[in-house]
C-alpha cells in the first residue's frame, strides 16, 4: 500500500510537469509494470564508497529516472548543520550528495537546489562540510536555509504538538524532495535519521524542543513525504552527537539505506546502529500517525554486500 | 610635477578609503584576515598600542608613520586616516553647495590642542586607553563604518534581494542595532558633520591626538609647504582653499603643524609661489611660539605614556586570582563575557579602542558591542552576546582581525581550548525536568560536550555539565529553549580566560557486524 502510494504521487508530479509526454521516455522511467513489481520497498547496502554504494542501490529501485523527471524541480535536503569537515561525519556525506545531484541532472532536472537550516553560521557550515563544492561541481545549485523570507506557514492537521510550522518554501513548491540525512547519534533525539533531518526545512525549531521533541519529529512526518531518503551510514557518528567532538566518536561502518519510506528507513538504520527501534521514540509515534511502518518482516528488502 | 601631488593625494585617499569601506562591509568575515591587517596596518593609534601588548612586538606601523612624517609631514592626515578623508568628502560638499564662501586663515587653538593631547595620555594611568577609544579617528571611524554603515549595506542588500528575487543576492541577517552604539556613531558622525562643514579642520587640528602629535612631527619634517615670498601677490587664493585654515597670507606663512599635506593650494597659486621643499633639517626657522611650550609637556607625558600602556598588561599577568564557579552565579550578574583571544578584561580595557571591527566580521554575530557592562572605562567594547548567536569552534576571526592586539590571535588548538567563561545549569528550569520531554538542544550545540546527556529516568535523557572542558562559547546557552526569564543554561564570565581541560575521548571499538541485523 506504502508502494503505491509513492508511484500515485510520482506519476502525478511527471504528470503535472508534462514534460514527459510524448517523449517516449515514458516507458524507460517507469520500467515496465512487471519491473515495478520486482522493485522493493528498501534496499540497505553496505561495504563501499558512499557514491558506488547509491550508484548499485539506485539501480535496484529503477534508477534515479524513476524519481525524477525531465524538466522536473529537485530539491535535496542533507544534513549540513555543522561547521565540521566530513571526516567528523556531522553532515552528510558530501561526495554521495554530489553523486545524488550528478544523477538528478543526469535525469533531466530543470533545477537541483540543496539547502539546509544550519546550527553553526551557514556559509561556514556549507564551505567546510564540502557540500558546497560537491553539489556545484555536480551541476547543483546550493542556496542560503537561513533567510526567513523564504520560509512559509504550513499546518499540520494531523500532528499532536506540532500544528503549524514555518517551512522553506523550496520543499512546498519543488517537483521532487530528496531526504539525505546522515546517520548519527543524538543527545536529545537519541539518533539522527532521516525524521529527524526533516527539522533543517522549518524556521522555528526552538517550539520543538519546548513541546515534546519526539512528538513534534513524529508530526511534521506527516506533512510532505520525501520521494525518496537515502540515509548516510558511511561514517556514523556514534556518540556525542549530533555534533561530535572529534574523529574519534566516528566508525567507518559504509552502510546505506534508500527507502521512500522514512519510518522504515529508520527503522532499518537504527538497528545498523546497534539499537533497538523501540529505543527511538519517534520512530513510534510516526508509525501512529500512519507516516510508515517500521515492521522491516513486512517488508520487501534488497541487501547488497560489497 | 609638484601641480599634480593633489591628484595622486587623492587617489590614494580613495584607494585607502575604499579599502576600509570593503573591511567594514565583510559581514560574514570571508576577506582573508591578512587583508584587513594589512588595510590597518599604518592606522597610528592601534599600532602603538599593539606595539605594547604581548604577542604583538612586530607591529610597526606607526614606526613608518612616524618616518612618513618626519619625511613629508602630516600625509597620513589626508591619505591614511580615514576620518580625515571622511572629513575632507563633507567639506567638498560645503565648497560646492556654498561656493562662495570659501575658508580662510583661523588662528591655531592652542591651548585646546595640546591641552588634549596631554589629558589623553595623563588619563592612561587612569582609564586606560578610554580617552583614546573616544576621540581616535580610527575608532570613531570604525564605529560609524560598524554601527551604521554596514547595517545600511545590509538593508540596501535586502531590497534588492526583494525587489528582484531572480538577482543571486539574497536577504542576509543584519547585525541587531544597539541603542547605545548606534547613537554614539550616529552622534560622532553627525557632529563631525557639522564641525567639517562649519570649521573645516578643526577636529584634526584641536581634537585629534593623533593630529596634534603628528603636528608637532612635521614642525621638524624634510620637507614642507613653503611660499616664495618675492612672487607671492597675496591674492589669498590659497588661503580660500586650505582646509586646515593654516596658511596665513598677510605673513605669507603656512602653519606646519596644522597642514595635512592634501597640496590644494599648489596648483591653484596662478603664481606658482607654493612649493614642497626640503627644508633644514632641525626647527623651522620661524620665530618660536608658545607651541613649543606645547612639545615640552608633550616630551614629559610621553614618558608617562609608555608606562602607562605597559602597566595594564602587568596586572594581566599578575593574575587575579580565579573567581570560583560556584552555584550562587547568578545569569544577571555573571559579568560580560569577552571573546576568545582578549586574555581578559583587563587586558581587553587596556587596550581595545572599540573600532567594532571584530564585531563587524564576526561570523556568528555573536559579538556585540557593549555599553557600560564593562563599567565607564570599558564603554563600547565588544562582548559576546548569547542572545543573538554563540562562538563558533572553528573560528578565530577577531583577533585575526584586531588591529590594536585587544583580542589576540590564538593558535587554533589554543582557541579550542580558551575558556572565556564556564557553563552553569539550572536543572529547575530545564525542560527534561519541567515538562518531562526530551529536550537535549544544549547538548546538540556542545562542540566539547561540556554538557551531555545522560540517563535520568524513565530513558529519558537530561543534560550534565562538565565546566572544566567547557569552553564558554555559549552555544548551550544559545540553542536552549527555555525563556523564563532566561535559558536554564547559561555561561557565567571568567574575568581572566583561562585554558579548558582537553575533552577525554575514549576510543572506539570499531566492529561492524558482519550480517545486516534486520
Ligand atoms: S577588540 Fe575589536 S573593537 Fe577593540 S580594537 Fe580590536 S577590533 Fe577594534
Ligand atoms: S572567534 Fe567567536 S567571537 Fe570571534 S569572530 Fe569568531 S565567532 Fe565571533
Ligand atoms: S557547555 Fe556550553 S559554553 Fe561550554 S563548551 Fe559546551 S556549549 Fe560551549
Amino acid at each position: 500500500m506504502k508502494r503505491r502510494d509513492f508511484i500515485r504521487t510520482s506519476v502525478g508530479a511527471s504528470l503535472a510537469s508534462g514534460a514527459l509526454i510524448g517523449t517516449g521516455a515514458l516507458n524507460e522511467a517507469f520500467g515496465s509494470p512487471a519491473n515495478l513489481q520486482n522493485s522493493y520497498d528498501l534496499v540497505a547496502i553496505k561495504g563501499g564508497e558512499p557514491d558506488t554504494m547509491f550508484m548499485m542501490a539506485i539501480a535496484e529501485l529503477g534508477c534515479m529516472g524513476r524519481f525524477v523527471k525531465k524538466g522536473q524541480t529537485v530539491v535535496v535536503k542533507p544534513n549540513i548543520g555543522w561547521d565540521a569537515p566530513p571526516e567528523r561525519a556531522a553532515n552528510t556525506n558530501p561526495k554521495l550528495v554530489g553523486k545524488i545531484v550528478e544523477q538528478c541532472v543526469k535525469a533531466g532536472a530543470k533545477s537541483v537546489t540543496v539547502f539546509d537550516n544550519t546550527c553553526d553560521e551557514w556559509t561556514r557550515c556549507y564551505r567546510n562540510s564540502g557540500i558546497e563544492k560537491a553539489v556545484k561541481d555536480a551541476g547543483g545549485l546550493v542556496v542560503s536555509g537561513n533567510d526567513q523570507s523564504k520560509y512559509r506557514k504550513i499546518s499540520l492537521p494531523k500532528g499532536k504538538s506540532l500544528k503549524t510550522a514555518e517551512v522553506h518554501e523550496l520543499i512546498i513548491q519543488s517537483d521532487v524532495f530528496i531526504n539525505v540525512p546522515v546517520l548519527k547519534n543524538h543527545g536529545g533525539a537519541t539518533m539522527s535519521l532521516a525524521m529527524k533531518n526533516l527539522m533543517g526545512v522549518v524556521w522555528d525549531r526552538g517550539f520543538w524542543h519546548k513541546n515534546d521533541l519526539h512528538q513534534c519529529i513524529a508530526d511534521f512526518a506527516t506533512y510532505r513525504k520525501p520521494d525518496l531518503n537515502v540515509i548516510d551510514g558511511y561514517n556514523v557518528m556514534k556518540r556525542n552527537g549530533p555534533r561530535g567532538v572529534s574523529v574519534q566518536d566516528v566508525v567507518n561502518m559504509k552502510y546505506q539505506i534508500l527507502s521512500a519510506d522514512m519510518v522504515a528507513a529508520d527503522a532499518a538504520a537504527v538497528k545498523v546502529f546497534g539499537l533497538e527501534i523501540s529505543d527511538v521514540a519517534h520512530i513510534g509515534l510516526a508509525e501512529q500517525l500512519m507516516v510508515g511502518t517500521s515492521k522491516l518482516d513486512t517488508l520487501s528488502i534488497k541487501r547488497i554486500s560489497i | 610635477m609638484q601641480k599634480h601631488f593633489k591628484k595622486i593625494r587623492l587617489v590614494l585617499a580613495l584607494v585607502f578609503f575604499a579599502a576600509f569601506l570593503v573591511s567594514f562591509a565583510d559581514f560574514r568575515g570571508n576577506m582573508p584576515s591578512r587583508w584587513h591587517s594589512a588595510i590597518l596596518y599604518l592606522q597610528f593609534v592601534p599600532s602603538v598600542i599593539k606595539f605594547f601588548t604581548p604577542l604583538a612586538v612586530l607591529s610597526l606601523g606607526f614606526i613608518v608613520v612616524l618616518l612618513l612624517t618626519l619625511l613629508a609631514g602630516r600625509v597620513y592626515c589626508s591619505t591614511i586616516c580615514p576620518l580625515g578623508v571622511l572629513q575632507d568628502f563633507f567639506i567638498h560638499i560645503r565648497l560646492k553647495w556654498m561656493p562662495k564662501k570659501g575658508l580662510r586663515f583661523k588662528q591655531a587653538h592652542r591651548v585646546l590642542r595640546y591641552s588634549v593631547l596631554v589629558l589623553a595620555l595623563i588619563s592612561l594611568l587612569f582609564t586606560g586607553v578610554l580617552v583614546f577609544n573616544l576621540l581616535d579617528p580610527y575608532a570613531l571611524f570604525g564605529r560609524m563604518a560598524a554601527n551604521l554603515y554596514q547595517p545600511a549595506l545590509g538593508w540596501t542588500n535586502n531590497i534588492i534581494a526583494k525587489l528582484i528575487p531572480a538577482s543571486t543576492l539574497h536577504a542576509v541577517k543584519i547585525n541587531t542595532l544597539h541603542l547605545a552604539s548606534v547613537s554614539f556613531a550616529g552622534g560622532s558622525l553627525a557632529l563631525l558633520i557639522y564641525l567639517s562643514m562649519a570649521y573645516e579642520r578643526l577636529y584634526c587640528n584641536s581634537i585629534c591626538p593623533v593630529g596634534t602629535f603628528l603636528g608637532l612631527l612635521s614642525k621638524i619634517s624634510l620637507f614642507k609647504l613653503k611660499i616664495n615670498p618675492s612672487s607671492c601677490t597675496q591674492c589669498g587664493k590659497c588661503q580660500s582653499v586650505c582646509k586646515s585654515n593654516c596658511i596665513n597670507i598677510k605673513n605669507m606663512h603656512i602653519d606646519e603643524s596644522r597642514c595635512v599635506n592634501c597640496f590644494n593650494c599648489i596648483p591653484i597659486c596662478s603664481e606658482n609661489s607654493i612649493t614642497y621643499k626640503k627644508s633644514a633639517i632641525g626647527l623651522a626657522k620661524k620665530p618660536v611660539t608658545s607651541s613649543d611650550g606645547g612639545r615640552r609637556l608633550f616630551l614629559a607625558t610621553t614618558t608617562a605614556f609608555l608606562a602607562a600602556k605597559a602597566l595594564p598588561v602587568f596586572a594581566v599577568n599578575e593574575n587575579k586570582s580565579e573567581e570560583e564557579h560556584e552555584d550562587k552565579i547568578c545569569f544577571f550578574s555573571r559579568g560580560p563575557i569577552a571573546p576568545p583571544g582578549a586574555i581578559g578584561i583587563d587586558h581587553l580595557k587596556s587596550s581595545c579602542v572599540a573600532c567594532h571591527l571584530c564585531i563587524a566580521v564576526c561570523p556568528t554575530k555573536v559579538l556585540q558591542p557593549s555599553f557600560l557592562e564593562y563599567g565607564f572605562t570599558g564603554m563600547n567594547l565588544p562582548k559576546m552576546d548569547f542572545a543573538v548567536n554563540y562562538c563558533n569552534y572553528e573560528c578565530r576571526k577577531c583577533g585575526e582581525v584586531c588591529p590594536t592586539g585587544a583580542i589576540v590571535k590564538l593558535e587554533k588548538e589554543q582557541k579550542k581550548l580558551t575558556q572565556v567563561g564556564k557553563v552553569v545549569l539550572r536543572m529547575n528550569k530545564c525542560i527534561v525536568e519541567t515538562e518531562a520531554t526530551a529536550c537535549g538542544s544544549c547538548s546538540e550545540h556542545c562542540p566539547t560536550q561540556a554538557v551531555k546527556m545522560v540517563p535520568y529516568y524513565n530513558g529519558l535523557p537530561a543534560p550534565e555539565i562538565d565546566p572544566s572542558i567547557c569552553i564558554g562559547c555559549g552555544a548551550c546557552e544559545y540553542a536552549c529553549p527555555v525563556t523564563d526569564p532566561h535559558p536554564a543554561i547559561f555561561v557565567a564570565a571568567n574575568t581572566l580566560h583561562v585554558l579548558a581541560e582537553k575533552p577525554k575521548q575514549e576510543a572506539l571499538e570499531t566492529v561492524v557486524e558482519e550480517e545486516f541485523p534486520f
